[in-house]
């Protein structure tokens, strides 16, 4: 076949493979969810499997000594938390230290009736209402941890599944991705890829380097500060620091909640609001500075709007998301139009 | 034949062999072992252009250079409009950006269908860093042709300046050696 004719052929194969592919996605979105996730992993860690590949392995041989590098980490990891985690799901279920909580809710209850009873607050029963919050909040995290077993075990597998195949064949993929454009616009979209590439790089790896820093930071002065749980808030207080301004609130709310209601200590309390101020500092002067030196610079109107419509549109996967999202469109746009100047696409 | 084709486990591709020994003829490659080869063949990206398609554009920035398969490839410049040269099979140019991304020097227009690999920058840079002794190489084989052209201008210019001959009649003493030819700064 003359080579003109094959190339519209392929591309019109490509075009339409690909337009198939995204109304699948669409067709189901936790398809999509894991594919995003597992897309941004592989972009995270790409650059530790090319740091082995520079030893002299294949690129598969690499991935393949990553994964093996990263399940023994988890294998660690798990032996040494299970008891932990098991004995933290099963203190939250049964409600420990309700006995604390009941004194402290008593004498919050006798405060309100002294001080609000003249507005009618006087015949509230807050402990009733506290106990109903407080056994619908755990029933339903661990509701959620066991009966969405059978979803987090598919996601567990499914995209370190994709991680690997992105990290193997990503090279792959990407030249694939940029054969399919027209000869015209080829060139443009390579340049543009390979800026992107950069500048994304940077900004999601300095992002999740910032988010695993700011959680064992949390995790550490939890467990200093004694505090109940402290794995998993510090986990969430990680993981919430992505999410900006909202963040960090979220994350140290979950601890100071332990500490009114299940510890009943107000002077825990505001040892956690001191020590999450202090981590936000640091992590504000110190971390970011150093890791977010080459970040994408957003808009804090855009920052709060992103969260919103991210939270709107995909719930807490969306808001945590939406400003590596935003970051994403912001590059693509910036680059788009600084790289198009160059080119003259209108001859 | 290697032993896994003998044993008739990998099929013999003649026209990929061939491809290899394109890639051997240019002086950029021409020190490169067969598995390093391979891995240069890993990054290129194949292109098919008609008769009369834009390759690149003057004044656009440059990328990488072109390395043509088969077909014949014309090289014109925005004034003038008439071909400078013609490349043919196993010929490349544009390699210069490779080195300095800079913007190309003419345009290259494809006068018959073509088969073309392109070797760009990007690739070159991600391919010093996962395998730098490779990229090296490549680089030092730039570095080399660079050196090469440098001289060749010097040696005009000494020409020019002390006999004050014509460019046209010292641009003989100093043609590129045949390993050389169809290179141009695009």
């Amino acid at each position: 076949m003359n080579p003109a004719r094959s190339l519209v052929l392929n591309r019109w194969l490509a075009f339409s493979g690909l337009a198939l592919l995204i109304l699948l996605l669409l067709l189901v979105p936790g398809v999509v969810k894991m594919i995003v996730v597992a897309f941004l992993l592989a972009y995270i860690f790409d650059p530790i499997v090319t740091a082995i590949e520079v030893r002299g392995l294949s690129r598969t041989a690499s991935t393949v000594v990553f994964f093996l590098f990263v399940i023994s980490i988890a294998w660690i990891l798990i032996s040494i938390l299970t008891p932990v985690v098991y004995n933290q799901i099963m203190t939250l279920r049964s409600g420990a230290g309700s006995r604390q909580t009941s004194e402290v809710i008593l004498r919050l209850q006798a405060v309100v009736r002294a001080k609000l009873g003249f507005i009618g607050l006087g015949e509230v029963n807050l402990q009733e209402k506290i106990e109903q919050f407080s056994a619908y909040l755990s029933d339903t995290i661990v509701d959620f941890i066991l009966h969405e077993g059978l979803s987090i075990i598919l996601y567990a597998v499914t995209v370190p599944f994709l991680v690997f195949f992105f990290l193997k064949d990503g090279r792959e993929m990407k030249k694939m991705f940029i054969g399919i454009v027209p000869n015209r616009y080829f060139e443009f979209a390579l340049d543009l890829l390979y800026k992107m590439d950069i500048q994304l790089g940077n900004y999601l790896r300095s992002q999740f380097t910032d988010a695993v820093a700011f959680g064992i930071l949390a995790t550490i002065a939890l467990w200093l500060l004694g505090v109940k749980y402290f794995l998993f808030i510090g986990v969430f207080a990680g993981l919430a620091n992505l999410i900006p301004y909202v963040g960090p609130i979220a994350g140290a709310l979950p601890a100071v909640a332990v500490a009114l209601f299940d510890a009943g200590d107000v002077t825990l309390a505001l040892q956690i609001v001191l020590a999450f101020i202090i981590l936000k500092l640091t992590d504000d002067m110190l971390v970011q500075p150093l890791l977010v030196a080459k970040g994408v610079h957003l808009h804090p109107l855009l920052v709060l709007l992103a969260i919103i419509i991210g939270g709107e549109l995909f719930g807490m996967l969306g808001m945590l998301l939406a400003v590596p999202a935003t970051g994403f469109v912001k590059v693509v746009l910036q680059e788009s139009i600084v790289t198009l100047k160059k080119y003259r696409f209108t001859d | 034949m290697d032993f896994l084709s003998f044993l008739g486990l990998r099929k013999h591709d003649g026209r990929k062999v061939r491809f290899r020994d394109t890639l051997r003829s240019i002086p950029i490659f021409s020190e490169l072992g067969r598995r390093e080869l391979a891995s240069v063949e890993r990054i290129l990206h194949k292109r098919e252009y008609s008769a009369g398609e834009v390759i690149f554009r003057q004044d656009e920035p440059g990328l990488g250079m072109y390395i043509i398969e088969t077909g014949r490839v014309s090289i014109l410049t925005d004034d003038s409009h008439n071909s400078m040269t013609e490349l043919g099979d196993g010929e490349f140019f544009g390699e210069l950006p490779l080195l300095d991304g800079g913007s190309r020097s003419a345009t290259a227009v494809a006068k018959t269908p073509c088969r073309i690999f392109g070797f760009f920058q990007p690739d070159l840079f991600a391919l010093i860093e996962r395998n730098p002794r490779l990229g090296v190489k490549i680089v030092l084989s730039l570095a080399a042709i660079i050196g090469m052209r440098l001289r060749a201008v010097n040696d005009r210019v000494q020409t020019l300046l002390t006999e004050g001959t014509p460019p046209a009649a010292t641009a003989r003493h100093s043609r590129p050696k045949k390993s050389e030819e169809g290179s141009r700064r695009l």
